[in-house]
C-alpha cells in the first residue's frame, strides 16, 4: 500500500518523535509513505480567513492527487481540516459566488500545473489502522506484548466531530482508540474526559483557560489511576507536554505518550 | 602603486568588517551576543567548504555556486597569493609552467561559467517568478567577479602577444642578440607562442629548427606549451590583428593595473555587499540551531549578525508552509525572505509606520513555525528563532490587536452568517451551552456569552456585537455544540466565522 504522508507543520520541529515512530510503524506494517511538498493544511488560517484555509487544503489535496495517492496524517487537526475542506469544495454548487471561487482556485492551481479532481481521500492514523489494516492483522504482528499499564485516551476533537464531516468514529461513544491500545498489552481505562478538548486551540488566545482545561484533564486522568495519557494528535501531545505548565504542576505525575510510540514498541 | 592600493584596500576592508560586525552585534541584546551562541563545529565546516545545505536545496544552484567558489578560491590561493603560497609549496612553481598555467585558465574558466549561469538564473527568475516581479538586485558582486576574471584573461593574452615583454625576457634570461640567433628564436616564438612582432618575421624550416634549439636552451624550463592556457590562447588569436597597436601602447601594463584594482575593489566591497556572506555563512553554519527545548523554555537566542549571511537566495520562500496565504491574500510579507528584510529594517532603526508594522505582525503570526525554512536555508541561518524574536519585538511595538484587510469578496457573500437560514431554526434549547467546555470551565466574568446566546444575538441581527464577545474568542472549536444540536445548526462553524469577521477591519 502506498500513501502520501502529510506530517503537518508542527511535527518537523516540535514533535520529531511522532514523525519517527509513525514512519517506523508504517514500515513494519509495510505501508509505503511518499513525502510530497505539502504546505500547511489550512487549520491555523481558519481563525482568520476562510478562503486561505480552504485553498491551503485544496492545494495539498491537488498535490497528492497529482500522484494518485491518498493522504495519511497523524495529526487530527490536519485530518479534520482536510476533510472539512474537501467536503466544502465538493459542496460548491451552481451559485455565482461558488463558481467564482472554483474558477479562482482552479486558476491559481493551474499556475503550478495542479488540478484537483476531488478523488483524493484523507485518512487518519487511527482510523486507517482500524479500518484499512484491521485489528486482527495488527494483533498477528505484535511481537512483544507490553506490560499491563493503565492508559487513558485523548481522542482529539477535530477528527471526532462533526461526524457528518469527519466520519471518524461514533462521536459520542468512540471506541477504536481503546481497541487499538488494548492489542498492544496496555490496558485502556475509562475516564470522563476522553472526548473533551485538550485546550491547545486557544493556547495563544487565552493561555489561562487553556491550561485550566489541561489541569482539569490531568486531574481526571489521575483520578482514573492512569499511568499514561495516550494521544494520536500532534496538537494534543504538544499541549500535554507544555514544559512550562509541567513545571507548575509537578503534582500531576502522569506522562503523555504518543500512540505510535506504544505500537512501535509492541510491533 | 600596487603596494599602496593593496594596503589601502586591505585596511578599508578590515575596518569595514569590524564596523559591520560591531554594528550588527550591538543590535543583539546582551543574552544574544556572539559569545553566548552554541557552536557545532563539524557540520559548520562541512557547510562552509562544500555548501552541503545548498546542495540539498537545489543541485543546479549548487553547481553554479560551487564553480564560482572553487575556481575563485583556487585563483585566490595559488594565483593571487602565489608569492606566499604557490612558491613556498612547489619549488618549481612558475606561472607559465604546466600544470599551473592550465589550472589557472581552467579555474578562471569555471568561475566565468558559474557567473554566467548565475546571471542567467537571475534573469530567468526575474521574468518568471511572480514573487520577484522583475527585480534585479544584488548583481554588483557577480559582475565584479566576472570583470576580474575577464580582465585576467585579457591581461594574460595581451602578455602572450607582447613583443616588449619578449624582449625583456630575452635580455634577462637568454642574453642573445641578432648575431647569436635572436631572429631564430623570434621565428619560433611567433609560430608557437603567438607573439606579434612589429617587423614581421620570415619563417623557414631551418630557422624554426634553430629557434627550437635556442628555445630548449633558454626558455623551455619556464614556458609550457601555449595551448594549455586554453582561454587566453584563443583570446590572443583574436588580438593578433590589433597586436602591434596593443604592444605599442603596452596594453598589458594597463590591464595589469585594471586587474588588480578590480580585485582590490572586491576586497573593499566585501563587508558592504552581498559578498559579506563569505565570512558570515561560516559563522551561521557553526551556530547550533535552536531545538524544541529552547523553544519550550522560551530561551530564544538569535544574533542579528548571522542574518547578514542571508544571500537573498529565496529558497526559504519556495518551501514556506503558508505559501497559500501569500497566493490568496497577496500579502508578500508572509514569505520568509520578505520577513528577513523587514527584520533587517526594524533592527537598523529605520522608521516604519504602524500600518507596515501591523502587516508584518499579521504575517509573522500566520507563520506556523514548521521549520522548513530553517531546514533548507543554505546559509544555515536559524530562522525559526528569528521569527520568535520578530514576534517578540512586534508584540512590544504593536501591542493592539492587528486586523486584516478585508479584501475577500467570497467570504462576504458565502458566509453562513449572512444567510439567516443557518441559525433561524435555533429553538434556544441550551444543549449547546450545556456541552460547551468553555462555559463549563469559565465563570461569568471570564466568558460573557454562551453559544445559545450567540445564536440569539444573530437572530436579532447583532452580528458585530456577537463577533466581539469573549465566547467567540474563547471557543475551542471542539465541535461539541454542533454535534449535539438537535436542530442541526452549525454552531461551531458559525462561531469560527464570527471569529474571522472579528479579525477584519
Amino acid at each position: 500500500m502506498k500513501l502520501a504522508y502529510f506530517p503537518g507543520c508542527k511535527i518537523n520541529f516540535y514533535l520529531k518523535e511522532y514523525d519517527l515512530s509513525f514512519k517506523s510503524i508504517m514500515k513494519k506494517l509495510s505501508v509505503e509513505l511518499v513525502e510530497l511538498p505539502f504546505n500547511c493544511c489550512g487549520y491555523p488560517a481558519r481563525d482568520n480567513d476562510f478562503e486561505i484555509s480552504l485553498f491551503s487544503s485544496i492545494r495539498n489535496l491537488a498535490i497528492a492527487g497529482q500522484y494518485n495517492l491518498d493522504i495519511i496524517t497523524p495529526c487530527k487537526c490536519c485530518y479534520g481540516q482536510l476533510q472539512y475542506a474537501s467536503l466544502q469544495w465538493k459542496q460548491l454548487g451552481d451559485k455565482t459566488e461558488d463558481k467564482n471561487l472554483k474558477q479562482k482556485f482552479n486558476g491559481l492551481l493551474a499556475r503550478e500545473n495542479l488540478f484537483w479532481d476531488g478523488n483524493t481521500k484523507i485518512k487518519h492514523l487511527l482510523s486507517f489502522l482500524y479500518n484499512a489494516i484491521g485489528i486482527s492483522q495488527i494483533q498477528k504482528r505484535i511481537k512483544n506484548r507490553l506490560p499491563e499499564k493503565r492508559v487513558v485516551t485523548q481522542y482529539g476533537c477535530h477528527a471526532l466531530r462533526p461526524f457528518s464531516v469527519t466520519g471518524f468514529d461514533n462521536p459520542h461513544v468512540p471506541q477504536i482508540f481503546e481497541e487499538l491500545i488494548n492489542i498492544t498489552g496496555y490496558k485502556s481505562v475509562e475516564w470522563s474526559k476522553s472526548t473533551e478538548c485538550c485546550g491547545n486551540p486557544i493556547l495563544k488566545r487565552n493561555r489561562n483557560l487553556s491550561l485550566k482545561i489541561l489541569d482539569s484533564k490531568l486531574s481526571a486522568a489521575i483520578e482514573a489511576k492512569a499511568d499514561y495519557i495516550c494521544t494520536a494528535c500532534t496538537h494534543c501531545q504538544i499541549q500535554y507536554s507544555e514544559l512550562e505548565f509541567q513545571k507548575e504542576c509537578t503534582k500531576h505525575n502522569i506522562t503523555p505518550i504518543l500512540f505510535t510510540q506504544i505500537l512501535d514498541a509492541a510491533l | 602603486m600596487f603596494d599602496i592600493s593593496l594596503y589601502i584596500s586591505l585596511s578599508l576592508a578590515l575596518a569595514g568588517i569590524l564596523l559591520q560586525i560591531f554594528k550588527l552585534n550591538k543590535t543583539s541584546s546582551a543574552r544574544h551576543k556572539l559569545k553566548n551562541l552554541k557552536f557545532n563545529i563539524i557540520s559548520g565546516l562541512f557547510n562552509t567548504i562544500f555548501q552541503i545545505k545548498l546542495f540539498k536545496a537545489s543541485r543546479i544552484r549548487w553547481v553554479v555556486h560551487f564553480l564560482v567558489f572553487a575556481g575563485f578560491i583556487f585563483l585566490l590561493l595559488f594565483h593571487a597569493l602565489d608569492e606566499l603560497i604557490s612558491m613556498k609549496l612547489f619549488s618549481y612553481y612558475e606561472p607559465t609552467v604546466d600544470p599551473y598555467q592550465f589550472l589557472r585558465n581552467f579555474a578562471g574558466f569555471i568561475v566565468a561559467v558559474g557567473c554566467i549561469g548565475f546571471l542567467l538564473k537571475k534573469f530567468y527568475s526575474a521574468k518568471s517568478d511572480q514573487r520577484i516581479k522583475g527585480e534585479y538586485k544584488n548583481l554588483f558582486s557577480i559582475f565584479l567577479i566576472l570583470l576580474i576574471i575577464c580582465s585576467g584573461f585579457m591581461l594574460e593574452s595581451s602578455k602572450i602577444i607582447s613583443e616588449p615583454i619578449f624582449m625583456e625576457m630575452v635580455e634577462d634570461y637568454a642574453g642573445i642578440d641578432e648575431d647569436s640567433g635572436l631572429d631564430d628564436l623570434k621565428v619560433f616564438w611567433a609560430k608557437n607562442y603567438n607573439i606579434v612582432f612589429e617587423q614581421p618575421v620570415v619563417s623557414s624550416e631551418e630557422l624554426l629548427e634553430e629557434g627550437r634549439i635556442l628555445n630548449e636552451d633558454y626558455c623551455l624550463y619556464c614556458h609550457s606549451k601555449i595551448s594549455s592556457a586554453f582561454v587566453s590562447n584563443i583570446l590572443s588569436d583574436g588580438l593578433k590583428k590589433t597586436g602591434s597597436v596593443l604592444n605599442h601602447f603596452r596594453a598589458d601594463r594597463y590591464l595589469y593595473h585594471i586587474h588588480y584594482l578590480l580585485s582590490f575593489l572586491m576586497l573593499i566591497s566585501l563587508p558592504f555587499s552581498r559578498l559579506f556572506h563569505i565570512f558570515l555563512i561560516p559563522l551561521a553554519s557553526l551556530k547550533q540551531q535552536a531545538d524544541v527545548k529552547t523553544f519550550q523554555n522560551r530561551d530564544i537566542v538569535f544574533n542579528s549578525l548571522t542574518l547578514a549571511a542571508c544571500t537573498d537566495c529565496r529558497i526559504c520562500s519556495d518551501v514556506c508552509s503558508v505559501y497559500p496565504n501569500f497566493v490568496i491574500a497577496d500579502n508578500i510579507n508572509v514569505l520568509p525572505h520578505y520577513k528577513i528584510n523587514a527584520f533587517k529594517k526594524i533592527i537598523s532603526g529605520a522608521h516604519l509606520d504602524v500600518e507596515e508594522l501591523n502587516r508584518i505582525k499579521i504575517s509573522n503570526d500566520e507563520c506556523t513555525r514548521c521549520n522548513n525554512c530553517t531546514d533548507i536555508c543554505p546559509s544555515n541561518i536559524d530562522l525559526q528563532s528569528l521569527w520568535e524574536k520578530l514576534a517578540y519585538i512586534l508584540n512590544q511595538t504593536v501591542p493592539e490587536a492587528a486586523c486584516l484587510p478585508d479584501t475577500l469578496q467570497f467570504a462576504k457573500e458565502h458566509d453562513i452568517l449572512f444567510s439567516p437560514t443557518s441559525f433561524k431554526n435555533c429553538v434556544q434549547c441550551t444543549i449547546c451551552t450545556n456541552v460547551c467546555p468553555v462555559v463549563g470551565y469559565c465563570s461569568n466574568s471570564e466568558n460573557d456569552m454562551t453559544p445559545q446566546q450567540i445564536m440569539n444575538l444573530l437572530r436579532l441581527g447583532k452580528k458585530k456585537m456577537a463577533a466581539k464577545t469573549q465566547m467567540v474568542n474563547n471557543c475551542l472549536t471542539c465541535y461539541s455544540c454542533q454535534e449535539s444540536c438537535p436542530s442541526e445548526i452549525k454552531v461551531t462553524d458559525i462561531l469560527i466565522e464570527l471569529r474571522q469577521a472579528g479579525t477584519k477591519c
